[in-house]
């Protein structure tokens, strides 16, 4: 089976595709859970020279990834595959300039150096590798780093598992991993997502368990507009050059700012109390940010190592701030509880508006700045809890 | 080449975004009956750094307490866990809000002004801390400067029960039936209390109106160039010395170490003693399956490294804490190199005798 699969940044109820045999996966660890599940996920990339529109109007040359003959974005399309498959990814090179591609964490994913398409459409490279663990990993430009991938070429590659149920045999308790890997502490909350009481005490979860699909996917990125402009106009700038004199003035979340990402359905999650959704949390840029979120605390799942695999915590620290430095990738899972520090009382409450909203804001409050100023145009983003407790 | 257009969008809701957020002064909703009662305004003041200048900034006074008019950080809060707590808030220099960081209460009494309101000239915050821990409350109006101007405090929640260990009598959280806390004693009892805020200060900043850049006018607050280091309010050249930054103990008996990152830096801590992470942002590490937390202490070696995220809050417990001068030195590094900033180190002290 050939199958595309794109999707965009944000809540999708997805179910996908994918495989063939285990290659020996030398960063991760393999489990039985890795064997091939006959199934092949294969995409089309192409990378191109983009304008940019930036929050306050102005226009920059970046790069973007794009579905081949599609539309480009930044971040690029989200690859969705599933633990096990074969995954072929062919890269075309529309831009002006080399480029490269690389899936950071997989084995047998990386080519460079990629000349500029010459139009006789037979000069594309091919990646392929079987997809491992499941998790968020980043793909990226490799070449020239970081400026490529700064300068918008990135994006997230989701491996869902095989066989994702904390409950085993019950099949009741979805989950983003696979229960042979994931801790008995991830388990464990997956298993309590969705109950009212646990051994015989008020559990602070009632209403749905996790379910496949209610996750969302943030993206980090910090724009230089003068890099861009001097890179676009072709100045070569060195990347240590880069790195030194990278001044920021735009912090985008899935290439949003501010006001813009609040209201990017793709961004912002909605919902219900007790329907429990995991973000997964990427920075591909070279600010440290500390995203913080209102309402509720969450859960980190798993950390990236320095090789960009996705380490499952076997300690889940409930975080309202976390540290995101560059190239980190964090899952993390918001409860969506009712928030917990109303004073009690019968909720939902009378005189307060629906639906409740809160921010999520890196704390760092400089990246809350675009060209010197302004809050509504910074890293920022809301969330909504639309009602009370919902039920299966 | 293609452009890639942002969305089409309302200017009028970039106004009210964060331009001209909604000012207002509404009753309380869903209010109910209070066990806490405090009140705070806005006041400004001098403060002398370490080059003997002065620099302006700006926080939060208790009006029910004279001489609380100079209060960097603002003035420490505490309450115990399930307490229903107000704060009666005037702001009186313009419209200003209080953030209650880490407490997780209605979006009216969250302070923040693009989702709910500012205050105008009067508001009562209500909210009932369901956990014991390390927070923070601060103000939540054009954030990047109004943080920065030092309009912060620490926030307290205490448990309900004592330690029956007299000499360790207090506890970071309430033990629980069924919790299970691996290598340290649940609750984390101890006797004495070092609570460290630390802070770096780019004096440009200092001079700004209040509302500077609210309305995307290029003010320069995407430049942050730190060069003062402080912990409490106390600069790195006092750090070692100062009541506010230097805790003196019993030898022997345990310490609890709130850390908390209010600069706009990485911070890497090192820490002196054989310690424990028992608490981050306000919720301890222990497993109890009925009440939702699956988390563990963290052990550190004498020497280790800790990175505080900008915000963020620990709580560290250090058993049995050896006689002795121990040094915790916090590194201010910047947030897109990671290099240490120049003269970027602050070091607190704990005295234990």
């Amino acid at each position: 089976m050939r199958r595309r699969e794109f999707l965009k940044y944000g809540s999708a109820m997805a179910a996908f595709a994918t495989v063939s045999t285990s290659l020996p996966a030398i960063l991760s660890a393999q489990t039985s859970e890795d064997a091939p599940t006959g199934e092949e996920a294969d995409f089309d990339l192409e990378i191109v020279d983009v304008d940019v529109e930036l929050i306050d109007g102005s226009i920059v040359p970046m790069y973007a990834f794009a579905p081949t003959g599609k539309e480009p974005s930044i971040p690029g399309p989200i690859l969705r595959v599933t633990q096990g498959d074969t995954v072929r990814i062919d890269i075309r090179n529309s831009s002006t300039r080399p480029h490269g591609f690389q899936i950071v964490g997989q084995t047998n994913a990386v080519v460079s150096g990629l000349a500029p398409a010459d139009g006789d459409g037979e000069d594309k490279m091919r990646i392929e590798f079987v997809a491992t663990k499941p998790g968020t990993y980043f793909y990226v430009d490799g070449d020239n780093s970081p400026i490529n991938r700064v300068l918008g070429l990135h994006g997230a590659l989701i491996v869902e598992p095989k066989n994702g149920y904390a409950d085993g045999k019950n099949r009741k308790k979805p989950m983003p991993y696979a229960p042979g890997a994931a801790t008995p502490a991830m388990k464990s909350l997956f298993t309590a997502l969705g109950e009212s009481t646990i051994d015989g005490e008020p559990a602070r979860f009632p209403g749905k368990p996790w379910q496949k699909g209610r996750e969302y996917v943030w993206i980090f990125n910090q724009i230089d507009p003068a890099m861009c402009r001097r890179i676009g106009g072709g100045e070569l700038v060195t990347p240590a050059e880069f790195e030194s004199q990278f001044h920021p003035r735009y912090f985008t979340i899935n290439g949003l700012c501010g006001l813009d990402s609040a209201h990017d359905k793709a961004t912002c999650p909605t919902g219900h109390a007790g329907e429990p959704a995991l973000i997964r949390c990427m920075n591909a840029g070279l600010a440290t940010h500390s995203p913080h979120i209102h309402g509720n605390h969450v859960f980190v799942l798993t950390e990236s190592n320095k090789n960009g695999l996705p380490i499952y915590q076997t300690s889940l620290n409930e975080h309202d701030v976390w540290t995101m430095p560059p190239m980190m990738i964090k899952d993390v899972l918001l409860p969506y509880t009712a928030p917990p520090d109303v004073p009690p009382a019968p909720w939902k409450m009378v005189q307060e508006k629906y639906p409740l909203r809160y921010p999520m804001h890196c704390h760092n409050e400089i990246s809350q700045t675009s060209a010197g100023g302004s809050y509504p145009m910074g890293l920022v983003t809301d969330w909504h809890i639309d009602g009370p407790v919902a039920t299966s | 080449m293609t452009t890639i257009y942002r969305p089409i969008s309302d200017p009028l809701e970039f106004d009210t975004f964060g331009c001209h957020p909604f000012e207002n002064d509404p009753a309380t909703p869903d209010r109910t009956n209070r066990q806490v009662f405090l009140r705070r305004q806005v006041a400004d003041w001098n403060v002398d750094m370490k080059d003997g200048s002065q620099l302006q900034f700006w926080g939060f006074k208790d009006p029910d307490v004279s001489g609380s008019d100079s209060p960097w950080p603002s003035k420490l809060i505490r309450v115990k866990q399930g307490q229903v707590f107000h704060c009666e808030f005037k702001p009186t220099k313009g419209a200003h809000t209080i953030h209650w960081h880490g407490i997780e209460p209605t979006p009216m009494n969250d302070g923040v002004g693009h989702t709910s309101f500012e205050v105008k000239s009067s508001y009562v915050y209500q909210w009932c801390a369901h956990q014991a821990g390390t927070y923070l409350y601060h103000c939540h109006k054009n954030t990047v400067l109004h943080f920065e101007m030092g309009m912060y405090g620490v926030l307290i929640v205490d448990p309900l029960t004592k330690s029956p260990d007299t000499n360790n009598p207090n506890y970071l959280y309430d033990p629980l039936p069924r919790d299970e806390v691996s290598d340290i004693t649940p609750g984390a009892p101890y006797s004495a209390e070092s609570i460290l805020v630390f802070d770096d200060v780019d004096p440009v900043w200092h001079k700004l109106d209040h509302n500077a850049g609210m309305c995307g006018d290029d003010v320069g607050l995407d430049k942050f160039n730190p060069t003062y280091f402080l912990i409490n309010g106390v600069h790195n050249g006092r750090t070692q010395t100062d009541s506010r930054t230097v805790t003196r103990m019993t030898a022997g008996r345990n310490l609890m170490l709130r850390v908390a990152n209010a600069s706009y830096s990485r911070l890497h801590i090192t820490l002196p003693f054989n310690c424990y992470i028992v608490e981050v942002d306000g919720r301890p590490l222990r497993t109890n399956r009925a009440k939702g937390w699956f988390s563990a202490p963290e052990f550190k070696a004498a020497g280790s490294r800790l990175e505080v995220a900008v915000a963020q809050r620990y709580g560290i417990w250090v058993p049995e804490v050896p006689r002795g001068d121990h040094r915790i030195i916090g590194n201010f590094h910047h947030w897109i190199t990671n290099k240490r900033h120049f003269d970027g180190t602050a070091i607190a002290k704990i005295v234990a005798l």
